[in-house]
């Protein structure tokens, strides 16, 4: 009898759970994991919208986050259950409805910054509070089950990522480079929120690597890691993205690459032990961090099946390296306005083209600030064979100065100012060649922070710089439907079914906005409620 | 926002024009009592002399306002407590006072106590032996949760702490019936093919409703697949504590609850002036 009980229970559990082999398989009728799957494809198997009746698609309903400044998070769902967070809080949502099942809110948190998901595992949600806080919560109801500091903000530490949950860890990392704080990649254990590794990004003063600073102090050097990364279960192998160097924009005080800023790592899951690097930018002094997605992809190179991780680099180039050994196979710019190196050499290291870093006067460099493109978050379709990235063609003036900048007082070396109109584009890359196959115009103010999601019903859907969701076909890039939220967009969205509907969902400004294929209204009756004294 | 505020309290409690926006507030002065167990215990014996005749005995109000809630206390100055006290408050019933000034500070040391998070009051009672009846004979776990641990029904206790005030604790352990939080209100559901489930109702709308069982398991139901739906009126936490437990025990739950904390005691908080010598 106890055996059976305890049959049950587990049956209960696993039902309900999310565990570790559901995150890899991808997403199927949920959304586990920020980039839908751990290769970070945003590719989802869905297919009930498609692109023939993706122009009846209607908004079923809207959840209104009160007080948030603007929404970055990609919401996680499970279960019928819709997980979306903001500074400092998550609220869990039916995803049928967008009523509210519960809200938690950490009202002593010492910060308020932008946040950008969850993670899930087993029967738990784990985030990040801006104050460098990892914090557990029973998926079902909220409670918490642990809260652990892992960021310091007396060094100038803040966290705004979605937690990266793998096995039995959740990998964190930190923002606060632009300031100078030295950036780390940590795993934590999903039980009990210990610290089971931490890898610095800089190393430390005679450790390989630190020659690259010159006399630079190095606990001051940035490189943070404010993104999520991705995970090759095969290989064992987290891909991590690392920001710019500091101070921003100037650098003859850091003389030399300053590694392993501006890069993609590819760390043990086990250790933390670094297997190999790469580095997009050496010595960046554009604020070109490689915060951009490390998309897995195993794909034909020059007629061999490779296992390759690609990247939209915000200094213009899109990158193909082999992602076991970090080797690099190809990188071809995918904008058009690209000033600062001619090309990439042999080994995939930026020609640089002299006199193009900032000055006191300022000197005129694209891409912008921005980037070519940033953290807005890709996807790539295996029917259609493309990478759907939204790009940015623009252009700064960029300005230095040799003022010895204090760390953590906002001081970045100077900045930019625009030079000319900036446009987002949306651009379909075929990963195999490196080139454009179509590419569909934004108007707008370049100010969006949307990115993408690509479904199996062949449309590809993506926030545009005036506030709308819009469907594209995905083969042609062919406009098919579009919804204005009257908001700007900092979000990417998701596809997820529920009671064999399936939603798009994407969060504006202020507001989650999910969307479903047009239904007549059904009445409702009333149902008989009484209270019981 | 924050400015705003105190300077509606410090209006209400002194009477004086509300300085200007630009005029920077001189800093507080410091309560030499400050944290004092001593001084709380012996401005809780002033309050009920003197005070509670129109704050009622537990400062919850009665002629004059509500002390022990809202921003009335919390959001004031040491300087402007002190002076509302000594001097009364212009325009209003509340007199002068006579007492010296360590008894006023005794006083200021009393209401800081009572409107702190209980995690920082000073709660007699020992925390371990209220731990053991939260898990044991006083059966609160069977609902609620710390740290994990404990049932689903109820509000998690985790960070209870921090979260409510000494007398706030006290009147949800012993007077549950008070108010219900909105999403813990108890619930049986009929659907159309007559099964019963019972929980919280955590959403309740025309059209749907979620329901949470005691075993954790979330119930999202549409209204029209159910027949009628029951909802409790009063609390599902029993309301017989007082006589189910000693003074001692209630005691001892009170100081269990008061060091449920997620985040550790933060000495440099840089929280409402004139808190900051009252943080341990």
């Amino acid at each position: 009898m106890k055996g059976l009980l305890l049959c049950a229970a587990l049956a209960l559990t696993a039902s309900a759970q999310v565990p570790y082999d559901l995150i890899r398989k991808g997403p199927g009728n949920d959304w586990l994991t920020y980039a839908g799957d751990y290769a970070a494809q945003r590719h989802s198997p869905l297919a009930q919208i498609t692109r023939d009746n993706v122009p009846t698609l209607v908004p079923k309903w809207v959840y209104h986050v009160e007080k948030s400044s603007h929404l970055e998070a990609t919401p996680l769902v499970h279960d019928g259950i819709m997980y979306v967070t903001d500074s400092n809080q998550v609220h869990a949502l039916d995803a049928r409805t967008g009523r509210r099942i519960w809200m938690y809110l950490d009202g002593q948190a010492k910060r308020s910054d932008v946040n950008r998901g969850a993670a899930l595992l087993d029967d738990r949600l784990f985030f990040v509070t801006s104050d460098g806080h990892l914090v557990a919560l029973n998926r079902k109801t909220g409670a918490v089950l642990w809260d652990k500091e892992y960021a310091d903000t007396k060094k100038g530490e803040f966290a705004t990522l979605a937690p990266l949950a793998v096995r039995d860890r959740i990998i964190v990392g930190v923002s606060g480079g632009d300031t100078g704080n030295r950036g780390f990649v940590a795993a934590h254990a999903a039980a009990t929120g210990e610290q089971l590794w931490r890898f610095y990004t800089i190393p430390e003063k005679g450790k390989p690597g630190s020659e690259t600073w010159g006399d630079f102090d190095v606990q001051w050097g940035g490189a943070a890691t404010w993104l999520s990364g991705t995970f090759d279960p095969d290989l064992n192998l987290v891909y991590w993205t690392t920001g710019n160097p500091w101070p921003d924009f100037y650098g003859g005080d850091r003389k030399g690459d300053n590694l392993y800023s501006a890069s993609l790592l590819a760390l043990d899951l086990d250790t933390g032990k670094l297997k190999w690097y790469f580095q997009f930018t050496p010595h960046d002094t554009h604020d070109w961090d490689a915060q951009a997605w490390p998309v897995l992809l195993d794909i034909p190179i020059e007629g061999r099946m490779r296992k390759v991780v690609v990247h939209a680099n915000r200094n213009g180039f899109f990158y193909v390296l082999d992602r076991a050994t970090g080797e690099f196979l190809r990188a071809t710019p995918y904008v058009d306005q690209l000033t600062w190196a001619k090309g990439v050499d042999a080994k995939g290291r930026p020609i640089v083209i002299p006199d193009t870093d900032p000055t006191p006067d300022g000197r005129l460099a694209c891409p912008n600030i921005r980037g070519a493109s940033n953290w807005m978050s890709p996807s790539f379709n295996p029917a259609t064979g493309l990478f759907y990235v939204p790009t940015l063609e623009g252009c700064d003036v960029y300005t230095s100065s040799t003022k010895k900048g204090e760390p953590m007082k906002g001081y970045g070396g100077t900045g930019t100012a625009p030079s000319g109109d900036a446009k987002f584009y949306l651009r379909a890359l075929d990963p195999r060649t490196g080139k454009k196959r179509w590419e569909y115009p934004m108007t707008g103010l370049a100010t969006m922070w949307a990115g993408t999601v690509s479904t199996a019903g062949g449309v590809v859907f993506f926030g545009d710089d005036d506030g709308q969701l819009v469907a594209l076909d995905a083969k042609s890039g062919k406009h098919l439907w579009h919804f204005y939220m009257g908001q700007p967009l900092t979000a990417s969205p998701i596809t997820y079914q529920v009671d064999g509907k399936q939603y798009v969902t994407i969060a504006s400004a202020t507001d989650v906005f999910t969307f479903g294929l047009f239904e007549p209204a059904v009445s409702v009756p009333l149902v008989r409620e009484r209270v019981e004294p | 926002m924050k400015t705003r505020l105190l300077v509606f309290v410090m209006t209400a409690l002194s009477a004086v024009p509300a300085p200007a926006q630009d005029q920077k507030e001189p800093e507080d002065v410091k309560n030499p009592l400050a944290g004092q167990v001593a001084a709380v215990t012996a401005g809780k014996q002033l309050f009920v002399e003197g005070c509670s005749g129109c704050h009622g005995t537990n400062a919850e109000g009665g002629r004059g306002p509500n002390l022990s809630q809202g921003d009335l206390i919390r959001g004031a100055t040491n300087r402007h407590l002190f002076a509302a006290i000594k001097t009364g408050v212009k325009g209003t019933e509340m007199p002068p006072s006579a007492l010296p000034d360590e008894k006023i500070w005794q006083m200021v040391t009393f209401l800081r106590d009572l409107t702190s998070p209980a995690f920082d009051s000073h709660v007699a009672g020992d925390a371990d032996a209220g731990g053991g009846l939260f898990f044991g004979k006083a059966g609160c776990s069977t609902c609620h949760m710390i740290r994990g641990r404990g049932g689903y029904l109820g509000p998690d206790l985790s960070n209870i702490g921090r979260a409510r005030t000494l007398p706030q604790l006290q009147e949800s352990l012993v007077t549950p019936n008070a108010k219900i939080t909105e999403g813990f209100r108890g619930v049986t559901v009929t659907m159309r093919d007559g099964k019963n489930i019972s929980g919280v109702a955590k959403d309740n709308t025309n059209y749907a409703i979620a329901v949470l069982d005691a075993k954790g398991e979330l119930h999202r139901l549409l209204k029209q697949d159910l027949r009628e739906v029951v909802f409790r009126g009063k609390s599902l936490m029993p309301a017989d504590y007082k006589q189910k437990l000693s003074s001692d025990e209630i005691g001892n739950l009170l100081a269990f609850l008061s060091r449920q904390s997620l985040r550790p005691p933060d000495l440099k908080s840089d929280s409402t002036a004139g808190t900051k010598e009252d943080s341990k």
